[in-house]
């Protein structure tokens, strides 16, 4: 995938960067990413997009709208391609949009939009969804194949409460993971049904943050497995993510919520890392006692 | 006399001032910089692309407008036509005119109503013609506006004045 830096960007577009900035302020597109950094960097795809849309557009409104279309049709294929069971042909529509979007945001853009479609429309226990989760799961799983080696002294334990691959928030916490990998962590994915042994491994494995995906394990599970946790390795922060259900939730373990999309999570977890954690939605004031353990105390007591 | 074939110019065409150009959002006349390359989006506020219309028919920077497609789709909104309709460019595009404006009179059909004159000024039929509209969900509100082509790309330009015979 090409990418473009501001100036770039703004010379294809014929515009300067303060007006690259203040459509991106205004319209939310061009949507860059940012380097380490915090530079901006375009995806050539979307500013060509952009550019071909405003040669014919009446309003920067209207052009911006019929670039995000001409994108969009990638997801369009995708489905097609799950739709009528064709494995190829939906590797080959993940590869066009990876021409035009980076990796992270073509598993935002494209691939979790077009298996979510067809589970909307099957069913989310029906065999086409069944295909689409199993396909994406395994994309996922090749694209970390493809992640360069740990650059960052960081280490995410991340807790699986899925109830299995084809849960729905199973591939939103593939794609939190591939992210982390993507951008050099360490990352360890274990299941929070599973305490026997915890500690030897998180000894070894010396996690910063502690992430329970998923909302299907019982609470009690998730509790104990977080108390093991917290007692191989101290007090870290435990943050919650696609952990819905019960309302008293949040407040019962404490944990700080993660956006659902996993592109913003991601953001959040790298915010958390390098120790400028911004304040989260639904996020609980540092507990002096970790509320798991209050937990614990008020089950026994 | 002559076989060899000639240019003539259509009745009144010739008469027919040229376009000036605006911009599609904050309604200013293009600023022309020499030192710049030709572009289409408005200098000054920068979030607007270059339109051009009739002298009679442009709007000042002072008059709400909107652009809309020979499919009656809004394509367009200036920054005081999202104040005066409560909606914003990015919510307005694509919809159906009439979602935001519909004649003031209910009754009046055939070449004279709104949804005519639209289509054929966005087909770039040259005449310019006053409406009254009101907003679609109120009543009681009435706009003076003016309908004409614009473009490139060619649209209707529908102009809402303060009510001034032109």
């Amino acid at each position: 995938m090409r990418t473009l830096k501001t100036s770039e960007a703004a010379a294809v577009l014929n515009v300067s960067p303060n007006t690259l900035r203040a459509w991106e302020r205004r319209f939310g597109y061009p949507k860059p990413q940012r380097t380490a950094g915090k530079h901006r960097l375009y995806t050539h795809g979307e500013v060509a997009a952009l550019r071909d849309a405003l040669q014919e557009g009446l309003s920067i409104s209207s052009a911006i709208s019929r670039a995000r279309e001409s994108l969009s049709a990638d997801t369009a294929i995708l489905v097609g391609a799950l739709q009528s069971f064709e494995l190829d042909r939906a590797d080959v529509a993940m590869e066009a949009a990876l021409a035009l979007r980076s990796v992270e945001r073509s598993v935002e853009e494209v691939l979790l939009p077009s298996v979510t479609e067809i589970g909307s429309r099957h069913g989310f226990d029906s065999a086409p969804w069944a295909f689409a989760a199993r396909w994406a799961a395994d994309w996922l799983q090749r694209a970390q194949r493809l992640a360069p080696p740990p650059m960052r002294p960081a280490a995410v334990l991340i807790g699986d409460a899925t109830r299995d691959d084809l849960d729905t928030d199973a591939l939103a916490l593939k794609a939190l993971q591939l992210f982390s990998v993507r951008s050099g962590a360490r990352v360890l994915v274990l299941p929070v049904s599973g305490v026997a042994g915890l500690v030897d491994v998180l000894r070894a494995f010396e996690p910063q943050i502690v992430v329970v995906a998923g909302s299907a394990a019982a609470d009690d599970h998730v509790a104990r497995w977080a108390y093991r946790v917290r007692s191989a390795t101290g007090a870290l922060q435990m943050t919650l993510y696609r952990r819905g259900g019960a309302i008293d939730r949040p407040a019962r373990t404490a944990g700080r919520r993660l956006a659902d999309a996993p592109g913003e999570a991601h953001r959040q977890v790298l915010d958390m890392l390098d120790g400028r954690s911004r304040q989260l939605p639904g996020a609980a004031t540092s507990p002096s006692e970790p509320a798991v353990l209050a937990h614990r105390r008020r089950a026994n007591a | 006399m002559s076989a060899r074939p000639q240019l003539v110019a259509l009745p009144g065409y010739r008469d027919r001032q040229p376009d000036v150009h605006f911009c599609g959002h904050c309604g200013h006349a293009a600023v022309v910089e020499i030192a710049q390359p030709a572009s289409r989006v408005c200098s000054r506020c920068e979030l607007g692309l270059l339109i051009g219309a009739p002298p009679d028919l442009a709007p000042a920077p002072s008059d709400p407008f909107l652009l809309v497609d020979s499919t009656l789709s809004v394509c367009g909104i200036s920054g005081l036509a999202e104040d005066l309709l409560g909606v914003v460019e990015t919510e307005a595009v694509n919809r159906h005119i009439t979602e935001f404006l519909v004649p003031a009179d209910a009754e009046v059909s055939g070449p004279g109503d709104l949804v005519n004159l639209l289509v054929h000024a966005a087909r770039g039929a040259g005449e310019v013609h006053d409406v009254v509209l009101r907003p679609s969900d109120e009543f009681g509100i009435r706009y003076w506006a003016r309908i004409g082509p614009c473009g490139p790309p060619r649209a209707a330009l529908l102009v809402l004045g303060d009510g001034r015979i032109r």
